[in-house]
């Protein structure tokens, strides 16, 4: 599902990434961790063409991201869900227009969007905060919203950058357990993070980045 | 098709979406938006008022063409052809002996006496020549002075050369001054509302971060800038032209019988037809524009592209 082969990436003379190998599977679901600043979410990030790797290649689903002509890219992050620490919901749509967007992009039909957002809502359990605004919900909801927005148009790949990181530990087990789910459903789940009690308790192959290095879970187990 | 359909509705309902959620800023663009219609509307309106007055004043400028007292029916039909067939001539009109009498009476009124006591009537009959608009009536006049003033028939052409000159002169003033304040308050409402608009698409970049990281293509995170830059537009020009037209009837009615000739100069007819349908399309074309350019140097946007 995701072939990193040697990727750098430098800002200017600061290396965040330096020749990370790294290979993971259809269905897998891994835990991406390191200290702050260990380039977790920089592979993020070029991942979703967000940025370019500097040298070295990005195969997700088979596409050579770093090649990717602009015209493509809305098609990759199409087939890419993603979950972000600050959730990143549209502040002036609701919950369900929120979710409903990703398919809306998509040329859905309105009558679907709907009913899929909504089954989305509901496998997160928010199918009560339909017609809610994000600045209305607490942060646990709003992860959810962000989790069912992320997979609503059922992608292979589901991208999260810290999570739990804005929440407490039992929403964090919480959010865990609807991840665990989706990637029994067979979404490829990619978890970055630095909560190692949450690794511990997930009992999940880990990929550890050091200094923008992958020092061990390189390889598929 | 459909996908088209689609995407419009979505974007007008995106639109709309925004519009309720962010009144100040849209309030602010409409608002500038109609200042500037308006200003750019009475200067239109002035202009088009002087334009309309020079032009009724060419249209009551003629050329006389006096005919000599023998010339033949023949001859002076010959010469109303020829001078018909001439480039910048509207109509020829023949003044007979007993036309041109009445005229001088009417316009001499007691003094007519003078010419009353006379056995014959003096007046010369004579061809009138109205000019077609477009062309500079000094030149057309020029023209047939130097063409006809010698030709058999003809006692002598007249018309007053300086009158036409000035009206030539002031038309052009006009039209020049009206195209060249148009154009520049035209790059002015662009450079302002895109600087409007740019505020707008600033608060709303995470927003665009985020809909372009869940797939949306740049042009569809456009669509609904540009829609709203058509109501902004459609909403603002029919408010700056029912602003203006208010406004001249407010001046007009304030200062009533007793308004001054400058004003009814000035102010007299209401902005003529292709002007309102400008201001509407100038309104439109600047905000569209406008939009296009604020959410073109979007960051968000031009990061997709890196």
């Amino acid at each position: 599902m995701i072939r990193l082969f040697n990727v750098t990436k430098r800002y200017n003379d600061v290396v965040a990434v330096e020749g990370a190998t790294l290979e993971i599977a259809r269905g897998e679901f891994v835990f991406l961790t390191g200290p702050s600043g260990a380039g977790k979410t920089t592979l993020l990030r070029m991942m979703l063409r967000q940025e370019f790797p500097s040298t070295g290649q990005i195969l997700v689903n088979g596409r050579n991201v770093g090649a990717l002509p602009t015209s493509r890219i809305p098609d990759l992050r199409r087939s890419i869900g993603v979950v972000f620490q600050d959730f990143k919901l549209i502040r002036r749509k609701t919950v369900l227009d929120n979710v409903a967007y990703v398919l809306n992009v998509a040329g859905v039909p309105r009558s679907r969007q709907r009913k899929q957002a909504y089954e989305a809502l509901r496998g997160v359990g928010l199918n009560h905060k339909l017609s809610a605004y994000p600045d209305a919900l607490s942060g646990g909801e709003q992860q959810r919203v962000a989790i069912a927005r992320a997979v609503v148009n059922e992608p292979d790949l589901l991208l999260a950058d810290e999570p739990t990181g804005n929440l407490d530990p039992d929403l964090a087990v919480e959010i865990m357990r609807l991840f665990r789910e989706i990637n029994a459903r067979g979404t490829t789940v990619l978890v970055a993070t630095h909560d190692r009690d949450l690794i511990e308790r997930m009992q999940r192959r880990t990929v550890i980045l050091e200094r923008g290095r992958v020092v061990a879970g390189g390889e598929p187990t | 098709m459909s996908a088209l359909w689609h995407n419009l509705r979505f974007f007008a309902g995106d639109a709309w979406e925004e519009l309720r959620h962010s009144p100040g800023v849209n309030l602010l663009a409409v608002g500038t938006l109609i200042a500037v219609l308006f200003g750019a509307g009475l200067i239109a309106l002035v202009l088009s008022n002087v334009e309309t007055f020079v032009a009724e004043l060419r249209d009551d400028v003629r050329i006389e063409l006096y005919l000599q007292d023998d010339v033949s029916a023949e001859r002076r039909e010959a010469l109303r052809a020829e001078l018909s067939a001439t480039e910048g001539v509207a109509r020829v009109e023949h003044i007979d002996k007993q036309e041109a009498l009445t005229r001088y009476r009417d316009w001499a009124g007691e003094m007519s006496m003078l010419i009353d006591g006379l056995d014959s009537n003096p007046l010369p009959e004579s061809l009138e020549v109205f000019l077609a608009p477009g062309l500079v009536a000094e030149t057309v006049g020029s023209r047939i002075d130097a063409e006809f003033s010698e030709k058999e028939g003809v006692e002598q052409v007249r018309f007053d050369r300086e009158l036409l000159g000035r009206i030539e002169a002031l038309l052009s003033l006009a039209r020049i001054g009206g195209s060249s304040l148009g154009l520049l308050i035209l790059a002015a409402v662009v450079f302002v509302m895109a600087s409007v608009l740019r505020l707008a698409v600033y608060a709303r970049r995470d927003e665009i971060e985020i809909m372009l990281l869940v797939g949306a293509t740049p042009s569809f995170v456009r669509g609904p800038f540009l829609v709203a830059g058509v109501a902004q537009g459609l909403i603002s020009s029919i408010a700056a032209l029912a602003l203006i037209e208010a406004a001249r009837r407010a001046a007009l009615g304030y200062t009533g019988d007793d308004s001054p000739a400058l004003f009814d100069l000035l102010l007299a007819h209401a902005l003529p037809e292709r002007f309102v349908f400008a201001l509407i399309a100038v309104g439109l074309v600047v905000s569209c524009t406008a939009a296009w350019f604020a959410v073109r140097h979007s960051q968000g946007l031009r990061k997709i592209a890196t």
